[in-house]
């Protein structure tokens, strides 16, 4: 796997998280008559998109709205949860309750991202949308962090909604937290524990090689 | 005398001081307008609905301080402290135009009798007349000291009265721009205060001029010497601020700066009715239809004072002045008004002088005047009066026949209110909005749409594919144009006619030609484009004369044909021209009597006429071609209705928005194909949408507005509805082009496909209504199938679902249709024996063939053949022994192929059974209905064959020959089954 090569950071890179939103769907208004096209694909049911017609909404992955739209052959409709209405109120949810994250798409960075780089004529209110997007962000890393203090010995951790970008900040570390807490409470097992936690935890890495004291001091602060 | 009291309600909300407010009802008294000089908002109120909220202007920046409708009231000018003049569409509202700019506030706005000259002034020096048609600046009067606060336009069209905040009246001619006379200091001076403006009237038959006097009172000048004629002096105490001539002139309300309005019967020169109120009254105005005074005042509360008038009295609208007009309006018109034109002409003179040297001498007569005015007997003023009459009466007629036709109009108007016609209009268009964008046409190709600017207006047309359509360069118009339809080879352009500068014209413009300049116009004198279309190769233009004129693509006249009736709008699609007119007015219940013809141009021919029908109080909205040229109306009760040539043709209703309608949107239509409909959905309560953003099609589902059936299939049901309603289409298709001899196929191809389809919905439903216990529903469902497959997939369903009896009469149906089937193909065996050669091959073709579909349907075609030989060889034998005999033998020769093609046919059967799309059973049953069909074939040939045995030894032959063709199908269904 991608991230394999160096475990001490994030599991993917933003660009490969990047390239997984790209399958995303999203719907487009398409500005010429084009037949179906016929892909392969294993994500959704079948990877038959349109046929488009002009003035005529339409769903397709991410990267071939951005690719007709790089070529001027589609306006893309930002999607529903993309409303400055909605995302006001989402910042609010966000910013009330400090233990329950808001239901958001699972890209909805890398989504907001994408549109941001090539739809911006398309997204209206789109400064207001993106400073939203960004608060939204900063307060839910932040909750996620302050979140993690109080993170004590467990075997598994729950955080409903989050998203992939946050996911993948926190991975590496909680799966190396968790190990280190496996490893102090059962001392005697340490050799097996390594492997069954990983495992647990799905974390590509097999060698925790820092110690997990270091390790959570080092993170807080991240 | 009776107080009544007039409730006010705020109109405007005026902060702090005194502000002045303005109100006047427009022709036909729905409406009245106010507005304050405190509030850059005009306000449009429905006097009859006060609950609904006024439609409020807002495109002054500052308080306004003038307001004036145009005599037919189509137009509303206001004016402003932000020193700007705007004329606005009444009642609509819509913003037209800055039609003058001051340099300081305007205080005073006044349209002529015809609405084509607007007076502005206001603290400036100088009075701006304002043709109104093209925003030219006619003339500048110049000769006030002091800012001008009134104006008055003579109801005859000869002179303008002005006043200034410091008393000064000025009369104007017209013609040349000069001052007649100068009346100093006969109104009180005003001073700085903005709230209280002077004021002038002329009396609706032009005769007087109402000045407010020095002396808490109104004074009277006369039309043509501006002599001091008489005065209304009364119960006020302190200046009168306003005054307001009831239409027919006899009575005048006055409001003066005691907060009072007092009403005043004019003849008499007395008062007949008064009202305190708590402000001060500054704009009054009579209801121009029944008995009513609009007041608003200085705090920007306005009412309506009902019943001024005491019902004892002569109504205020009884015997308006205009019926003078009226009656001279014969030939004698012309000979009076020449030599009125040499009389006034020498009266002019006159006045002239006296205004330059002998002012003293006229001063002396109105003071004397003025005298005799002040107690004088109503009947010795009367002699006076006619004495003095006889004078001016001749001017009367000078007033242009334009003018007196638009009074008419507006009488006629008056009298009679009922539910308008509607209004010519395009397909796609959305009405204008001041700056902004709107669509002068929008189809499934793409749309044109303008921006007006002050004096031309932009246009651009998009094509929404924008990879295959042409690119088309964006075009300045200084037409004007409000009417456009677009398709793939060009677009066309029509203005309606203003004015006698501007006429109608009509513009082709071609996206693709290999001449330059090709784009070419039109010019209607005396006519105005009401409607355009384009087709294929022409253009099509209906005009207000009911004239329909066609044009080619290159600008040639080819035909100009008469309508019955005034359009409503046309549509265009290849070589069909569609029009809707009016049949005749509405009726009561307010439904537009509309009608429709469908016209072929290239073949000249009409294609067909008939009434168009709408919903019961709803009004066309839409109206043009689906995809494949179906003629399609959409109504503004949001009900779809496609025409059909079936039944003689009739229009069916095929979508409902009420029904679809979600979250209360609108929804606006585009266009449509055989299965879809392609509209806008519009947020309530807007019904059309912006240019911008884009809108986006929304594709909704066609419906029949289907009664909720016990079966509660109705998507079925719609689903077979339409199939049918396509399938007839089609058919109808090929039989016109296989009548102009061309190819059929791929319409054969989608026909066929449609079938397909149709069975499988007809399937689907008799698997509902079996399950639901509908049987005699699903026996006469079985009978609409079309592929005996399916009929044989009905059987197996009848049977896996347990009801045998149903199984049997579909076994029943299947039969006679098999029965009748080989009926028609032995007919054509008959008509072709003479050629046994292909007969042959006819037969062979069906066993021999890989085309397994066929395969088992034709063995028993030919079974059931040889048995109807049996039947109809009773009529025939003695003619058709020499063919029987041939017959048997192919026959034979058959089965001997048939033979040896027996186990590659048993393949293919197998593969039938696996391919066909149309048997959703296709796998699983195949044991139950190779036992039925067994069965169906020994019954079949059982009987027959007792038959036969009796007949003569020929169809015996026959006979036998079927039932050994029918052998090699029995084993190889038996062997799919194993």
């Amino acid at each position: 796997m991608a991230g394999q090569s160096d475990p001490h950071i994030s599991l993917f890179s933003a660009e490969e998280l990047e390239f997984m939103a790209e399958d995303e769907l999203i719907e487009i208004v398409p500005n010429m008559r084009m037949d179906p096209l016929n892909f392969i694909c294993v994500i959704f049911k079948s990877g038959d998109f349109g046929p488009f017609f002009p003035q005529i909404a339409s769903q397709v992955p991410l990267w071939l709205a951005v690719a007709l739209k790089k070529r001027g052959k589609c306006a893309i409709r930002p999607p529903q949860w993309m409303s400055v209405e909605n995302l006001t109120r989402v910042l609010e949810g966000e910013r009330e309750s400090q233990g329950a994250f808001q239901v958001l798409p699972f890209h909805y960075v890398e989504i907001s991202r994408l549109l941001f780089d090539h739809a911006r004529e398309d997204i209206p209110d789109m400064y207001m949308v993106r400073s939203l997007i960004e608060d939204i962000r900063d307060v839910r890393i932040h909750k996620v962090e302050t979140s993690l203090e109080k993170f004590s010995g467990t075997s598994a951790v729950k955080i409903p909604n989050l998203s992939a970008m946050e996911v993948n900040i926190i991975r590496p570390f909680v799966g190396r937290a968790l190990q280190a807490f496996y490893k102090h409470d059962n001392p005697e097992k340490i050799p097996d524990v390594d492997r069954a936690s990983s495992a647990q935890t799905r974390a590509a890495n097999n060698e925790p090689r820092v110690s997990a004291t270091e390790e959570i001091t080092d993170r807080f602060h991240f | 005398m009776k107080i009544k009291s007039v409730k006010l309600r705020e109109a405007h909300e005026v902060s702090s001081n005194a502000s002045f407010c303005s109100i006047l009802w427009d022709l036909q008294a729905h409406h009245l307008v106010t507005a304050s000089s405190s509030q850059p908002s005009i306000s449009i109120h429905d006097p009859l609905l006060h609950s609904s909220p006024p439609r409020v202007l807002r495109h002054h920046r500052d308080g306004v301080t003038a307001l004036a409708i145009s005599p037919n009231s189509t137009c509303l000018a206001s004016g402003s402290i932000d020193h700007s003049v705007k004329l606005y569409k009444f009642p609509g509202g819509e913003f037209e135009t800055n039609i003058t700019r001051f340099t300081l506030p305007i205080r005073a706005l006044s349209f002529n009798k015809s609405g084509s000259m607007l007076a502005a002034a206001g603290d400036d020096e100088g009075i701006k007349l304002i043709n109104t048609i093209d925003g030219s600046i006619a003339r500048v009067l110049k000769g006030h000291r002091g800012p001008v606060t009134g104006l008055a336009f003579d109801p005859n069209g000869e002179y303008l009265a002005s006043v200034d905040s410091i008393g000064t009246v000025i009369y104007w001619e017209l013609q040349s721009g000069r001052t007649l006379y100068t009346l100093k200091g006969v109104a009180p001076d005003t001073g700085s205060d903005t709230s209280v403006l002077n004021v002038l009237s002329w009396s609706p038959d032009g005769e007087t001029l109402a000045v407010p006097g020095m002396k808490n009172d109104i004074v009277m000048y006369d039309r043509d010497t501006a002599e001091k004629l008489f005065t209304l002096r009364g119960d006020h105490t302190q200046p009168i601020c306003f005054m307001s001539w009831s239409p027919n002139g006899r009575y005048m309300a006055t409001s003066s700066l005691d907060k009072q309005v007092l009403i005043w019967d004019v003849k008499r020169k007395q008062d007949i009715d008064r009202q305190k109120f708590d402000e001060r009254i500054c704009c009054m105005a009579w209801k121009p239809i029944g008995n009513a005074l609009a007041v608003i005042d200085v705090m920007g509360k306005y009412g309506v004072w009902e019943s001024v008038v005491p019902s004892s009295m002569k109504s205020p609208t009884e015997d308006i002045p205009n019926s003078q007009t009226r009656n001279s309006n014969g030939l004698l018109f012309f000979d009076e008004e020449d030599q009125d034109l040499s009389m006034s002409g020498s009266l002019s003179d006159l006045g002239e002088d006296s205004h330059g040297e002998s002012e003293p001498p006229s001063r002396k007569r109105l003071r004397k005047q003025s005298a005799i005015d002040d107690d004088q007997h109503e009947d010795v003023y009367d002699e006076l009066n006619l004495v003095r009459k006889t004078e001016p009466q001749r001017k009367v007629p000078r007033v242009n026949k334009e003018n007196s036709d638009k009074d008419k109009d507006a009488l006629k108007a008056m009298t009679a209110f009922r539910p308008k016609m509607q209004e010519a209009f395009q397909p796609g268009s959305t009405p204008p909005h001041p700056g902004k964008r709107h669509f002068l046409c929008y189809n499934m190709l793409g749309c044109i749409t303008t921006i007006k600017h002050d004096e031309y207006s932009h246009i651009e047309i998009d094509f929404h594919d924008t990879s295959t359509g042409p690119r088309v360069p964006p075009m300045t118009d200084h037409y004007g144009f409000t009417m456009a339809s677009l398709n793939e080879n060009g677009s066309v352009f029509a203005n309606p006619c203003k004015g006698e500068k501007n006429m109608s014209t009509l513009m082709y413009r071609p996206f693709r030609s290999w001449a330059n300049n090709s784009e070419w116009y039109m010019r209607f004198e005396g006519e105005e484009v009401k409607a355009v279309a384009l087709g294929s190769t022409w253009v099509a233009a209906v005009t207000s004369l009911n004239f329909l004129r066609i044009f080619t693509n290159g600008g040639l006249q080819k035909h100009i044909l008469s309508l019955n009736g005034p359009v409503v709008t046309a549509a265009g699609f290849s070589n069909e021209l569609a029009i809707v007119t009016h049949v005749s007015d509405c009726l009561p219940s307010n439904e537009q009597m509309l009608e429709f013809t469908l016209i072929n141009i290239s073949k000249g021919t009409q294609v067909f006429k008939g009434r168009l029908p709408l919903t019961p109080g709803s009004y066309l909205t839409w109206f043009g071609f689906s995809e494949e040229g179906q003629i399609t109306s959409y109504d503004s009760k949001g009900i779809l209705r496609v025409f059909t040539s079936q039944y003689g043709g009739t229009w069916l209703p095929l979508f409902s928005a009420s029904k679809e309608r979600k979250s209360g949107e609108n929804y606006w239509v585009v266009g449509l194909n055989a299965s879809k409909l392609f509209c806008v959905g519009c947020k309530n309560p807007d019904t059309f949408p912006q240019v911008l953003p884009k809108p986006v099609l929304t594709l909704l589902n066609l419906s029949f507005p289907l009664a909720s059936s016990d079966l509660g299939e109705e998507a079925l049901e719609n689903e077979f509805m339409l199939n049918n309603l396509n399938l007839s289409q089609i058919q109808n298709r090929i039989e016109v082009t296989a009548g102009e001899g061309l190819d059929t196929s791929s319409l054969d191809d989608e026909a066929f496909d449609i079938e397909a389809a149709q069975d499988r919905c007809i399937f689907r439903l008799i698997a509902s209504c079996c399950n639901s216990d509908k049987l005699v529903r699903a026996i006469e469902l079985v009978k609409l199938l079309s592929i005996e497959k399916s009929v044989r997939g009905a059987i197996q369903l009848a049977t896996a679902l347990k009801l045998p009896i149903l199984a049997e009469r579909f076994n029943d149906i299947l039969e006679e249709r098999l029965g009748n089937k080989a009926e028609v193909s032995n007919t054509t065996a008959l008509s072709s024996k003479h050629d046994p050669a292909t007969k042959r091959s006819e037969i062979l073709e069906p066993i021999v063939s890989s085309s397994s579909a066929k395969i088992s349907a034709p063995l028993f075609t030919k079974k059931v053949k040889s048995l109807d030989r049996v039947k109809f060889g009773k009529q025939k034998t003695d003619s058709d022994q020499t063919t029987n005999l041939a017959d048997s033998k192919e026959v034979k020769d058959a089965e001997k192929n048939g033979g040896s093609s027996h186990v590659s046919s048993v393949k293919e059967v197998k593969n039938l059974e696996t391919r066909c799309p149309l048997n959703p059973f296709s796998k699983l049953p195949n044991i139950q209905e190779g036992k039925k069909v067994e069965e169906a074939t020994r019954s079949q040939s059982k009987g027959p064959s007792n038959k036969s045995s009796n007949e003569e030894a020929k169809k015996v032959v026959g006979e036998v020959t079927g039932k050994q063709c029918q052998r090699p199908s029995n084993p190889f269904l038996k062997s799919t089954v194993k």
